[in-house]
């Protein structure tokens, strides 16, 4: 990677055009022939789903065709280039992903353009006001008070999830004995496959009227309990990512710290954590991820109104998210305000891809650190 | 180390300590479950105890742990028990009681009627003074003292009935009311979690030991509350869920087993409402994103560990995976709506939401599999080579086989994530909100062939259809109303349903998981 220059291009291109005709060379034709038919004719096929044409079943069957008659003449070339397209499909699925939801965001950024030092942003309008209006005059898409809530829940739902989520992560790595262990980790697996939309309904049916008695509140949507239950949502994704980083820690640097006479709880604060603590934290984000992402159990308990609570730390009063919003809104509108609801799609996105990459990264480094213990 | 042996030598003497810490321990926990049993208005904070309010009593209990903690203090500081504290309790415990302390002096400030900049400045004051008490004195003052204070103020508060049945606080500006049955449980969980740990502390003898048993002490309960959470969940939403579920069901007569809420619809026609639709398309939505799926994820995963060399291009493929693994199920869905519902005949659709359940699906099955392959030991790969076997054949027939197992229990699990998802098919498969029978997607019977492209159809693929997670949705924004007998009832057996079919595949993905790994050491 440190070679960029023009030269170092130049040798590598050479290298693998070498390369290539060397295989090329090796290869029997006519198993070349049958591979490059079925990758052409897949291509074609892609293409012509992109562009929704009638034809598509044409080449596909082209390709169900060759790759059934490769699979039997030539096994070992055929599934390497048909696993390589399936490779391949992870990274179209997050293009086309990134392509389909800017594309119908644009109308929205278009139409919420604000004026900065006379150069017009397309979006800005969206983050400087707080007005989100569909309906009456003036019509305005902010994302502001969604942002507001989005946040206000996952500041609650890290309190919640973070601490715990160590703490358990802790325990089922390095304190629990094994029997106990047992019990905990699919306990824990468990917790994360209680579907949203079940949390949602019981924060519907049973907490909502709750606080709004407890509190005497005006309706009972609160932004403290959707957290609370994003929280608890959000936890098992923390507890078991953080594991992975602490037992990844090699046993040697404990036993080491033990042998000197340190507490367990010595060496974890001591040795442990702060080795694990790039794989921990990268954890939390990852927790925050799926918090910022939660939609069902927001949508259901919240109240789905676009405003702003007062004053702005009211977690007595909650509104709406980003992704209540999509939810709640997303059929009943069309235009414009559709493509709104793809903006926050958008933001919702770029968030959440940005902690995943920032916690691969820290857990790469970690694991640099650590000496390559995978 | 001489202090540890000084410890252990002492400790001869202290078993009479150890056992009034332990109780103290144990009594602090009965509070914080009582306090909690509270909370969730299982019982009234009136409820009369050995002759006085629950409330009282439990400011009697705090009175008594708070004064027990800071004697155990003072009994260690002035050397009546050998203990072995060490010069200060530390910044992390300094930090913990000046937040504690802090919120509470807000609150009580306020409370009061002292607001604005002066309540703050009080509030920040009592913050550092709870700073200084932690940090300066020996660890054995410092982590008893704050600790003990606040639960003999917590309790006075409540034994006095100052805060108690009745008492309220109107929070003018957020428009919330705390009331006393809030309010009690409240001060009695926390001021026991302090005394729960303070007392572990002095158990331990401060020092490492007693930072080791305080420490457990948190984290077991932690765990412990992790647990009930779990059970309490599944508890209540099979309680709540059984009428529903078991209703008109019966053994014997036409048929085996009549089960109307599985079997039926929910029209006009059907005696008892059922979620027969739902369950069908539930079904077909995971048959078919596992279709899509884990070929392309096993096939993925095969050519990621077996064929690529490590490089730009695994790089990219390890962040796209893991991106999508993250992405939010909203936008799976909004990506669907844009891409797949236009493909597939501009309507919500079957097809669109199995091919959205299966993008989701595709880093699950990408990434359990993958590290399925790479603990195949390289041994086996080597071993074959040595015999001549070609690459693929290895793969076929040699590293596949030794992974089935990792892969076989991450498929199963992923599954039984998405079954459950609501989001994405909210946005791409729709469907009514009580279907009758007949809206139930036969997919099986419902191809048909034609002279012009794309020549094979399925009109039951290109419908919107109902799937369980998506009707209790529906039921929900219905308002739990609808043109059937019991609609709580029924949303309650519905959420069981939900329940148990997604739990069933983590069972089973459990289950697979030890098999093998016994299987493995055995």
């Amino acid at each position: 990677m440190s070679r960029t220059d023009a030269d170092g291009w130049g040798a590598r291109v050479e290298r693998r055009v070498g390369r290539t005709r060397e295989f090329v060379e090796e290869t029997d034709p006519g198993a070349l022939v049958v591979v490059g038919l079925a990758m052409g004719s897949l291509l074609a096929a892609f293409a012509g789903f992109l562009l929704a044409a009638a034809w598509t079943v044409v080449p596909l069957g082209v390709f169900v065709v060759t790759t059934v008659y490769g699979w039997l003449r030539h096994q070992a070339l055929v599934a390497r280039a048909v696993t390589f397209a399936m490779t391949t499909v992870t990274i179209v699925t997050l293009g086309l992903i990134v392509v389909f939801i800017f594309v119908e965001a644009v109308p929205a950024f278009r139409y919420e353009s604000a004026t900065v030092f006379g150069v017009s942003v397309p979006g800005l309008g969206m983050f400087v006001q707080t007005r989100w209006d569909a309906v009456s005059d003036p019509v305005r898409y902010s994302l502001v008070p969604m942002i507001h809530g989005t946040v206000t829940v996952t500041i609650i739902a890290t309190l919640v999830a973070g601490p715990l989520g160590v703490a358990a992560a802790l325990f089922s790595a390095e304190i629990a004995p094994p029997t106990v262990r047992e019990f905990v980790k699919p306990g824990i697996e468990v917790l994360a496959g209680i579907p949203s939309i079940v949390y949602g309904f019981i924060g519907f049916t049973i907490i909502n009227p709750w606080a709004s008695e407890e509190f005497a509140l005006n309706g009972g949507s609160t932004y403290l309990f959707v957290g609370i239950v994003v929280g608890l949502m959000a936890l098992p994704t923390v507890v078991s990512v953080a594991e992975d980083a602490l037992t990844s820690v090699p046993d040697s640097m404990k036993d080491g710290s033990l042998a000197l006479g340190a507490t367990d709880w010595q060496s974890m604060t001591s040795i442990t954590l702060p080795a694990a603590f790039s794989g921990v934290s990268a954890a939390v984000l990852l927790g925050v991820g799926r918090a910022i992402g939660e939609t069902m159990a927001a949508t259901v308990m919240l109240a789905g109104v676009q405003r702003l609570p007062e004053p702005l730390t009211n977690v007595f009063y909650g509104y709406e998210t980003l992704t209540s919003l999509i939810a709640a809104n997303y059929g009943n509108a069309s235009g414009v305000q559709e493509s709104a609801l793809f903006a926050a799609g958008v933001v919702l996105f770029v968030t959440v891809l940005a902690l995943s990459i920032a916690s691969q990264y820290i857990e790469a480094r970690m694991r640099r650190r650590l000496g390559g213990a995978e | 180390m001489s202090r540890a042996t000084e410890s252990v030598l002492v400790r001869e003497g202290r078993s009479g300590y150890e056992a009034v810490t332990a109780s103290a321990v144990g009594l602090s926990g009965l509070a914080f479950a009582v306090g909690l049993v509270a909370l969730l208005d299982i019982v009234a904070i009136d409820a009369p105890v050995a002759g006085v309010g629950l409330s009282a009593a439990l400011g009697a209990t705090l009175l008594v742990l708070g004064l027990a903690v800071v004697g155990f203090g003072a009994a260690s500081r002035l050397d009546y028990v050998g203990t072995a504290p060490q010069p200060s309790a530390g910044v992390v415990a300094a930090g913990a009681f000046t937040i504690v302390w802090f919120t509470a002096a807000v609150l009580v400030a306020g409370a009061v009627g002292i607001t604005g900049v002066v309540g703050l400045v009080v509030a920040l004051a009592v913050g550092g003074v709870a700073f200084a008490v932690t940090a300066f004195p020996r660890e054995d003052v410092g982590s008893t003292l704050p600790a003990g204070a606040m639960a003999v103020l917590g309790g006075l508060a409540l034994a006095t009935g100052l805060v108690g049945p009745g008492w309220e606080w109107e929070l003018v500006a957020y428009n919330a009311t705390l009331f006393g049955d809030t309010a009690v449980p409240v001060v009695a969980m926390t001021a026991s979690l302090l005394t729960g740990w303070a007392a572990a502390k002095s158990y331990g003898g401060f020092g490492a030991r007693g930072r080791n048993v305080g420490a457990y002490v948190l984290i077991y309960l932690v765990v412990l509350s992790i647990l009930a959470v779990l059970v309490g969940l599944l508890a209540f939403v099979t309680i709540r869920g059984l009428p529903g579920l078991f209703n008109g069901f019966a053994v014997g007569g036409e048929g085996l087993v009549r089960w109307p809420f599985l079997t039926n619809g929910a029209g006009l026609l059907a005696d008892t409402a059922g979620v027969f639709p739902a369950l069908v398309g539930t079904i077909w939505l995971v048959v078919g994103a596992v279709v899509f799926a884990v070929p392309t994820g096993v096939g993925a995963a095969v050519f990621l560990s077996e064929y690529a060399e490590q490089g730009r291009f695994t790089q990219v493929v390890e962040v796209a995976t893991n991106g999508l693994w993250s992405t939010p199920s909203i936008v799976f869905g909004l990506f669907g709506a844009a891409f797949l519902i236009p493909r597939f005949g501009n309507q919500k659709s079957l097809i669109a939401g199995m091919l959205t359940l299966g993008f989701m699906l595709l880093p699950l099955v990408l990434i359990t599999s993958r590290e399925a392959i790479l603990a195949v030991p390289d041994e086996y790969r080597d071993a074959s080579a040595a015999l001549g076997v070609s690459k693929w054949e290895t793969v076929r027939s040699v590293v596949l086989p030794a992974a089935i197992p990792g892969i076989t229990t991450g498929v199963i699990l992923g599954v039984g994530r998405i079954a459950g998802e609501t989001a994405p098919i909210l946005l791409t498969t729709g469907g009514g909100v009580l279907p009758t029978k007949t809206a139930a997607a036969s997919v099986l019977g419902g191809f048909q062939l034609s002279a012009s492209p794309p020549f094979v159809t399925n009109p039951e693929l290109l419908q919107a259809t109902s799937a369980l997670p998506y009707q209790l949705y529906a039921l929900i924004t219905a308002g739990l109303s609808g043109n059937i007998e019991d609609p709580q009832q029924f949303a309650w057996g519905l959420a069981l349903t939900l329940l148990l079919v997604v739990l069933a595949f983590y069972a089973v993905g459990i289950a697979t998981r030890y098999y093998f790994r016994r299987k493995l050491h055995q």
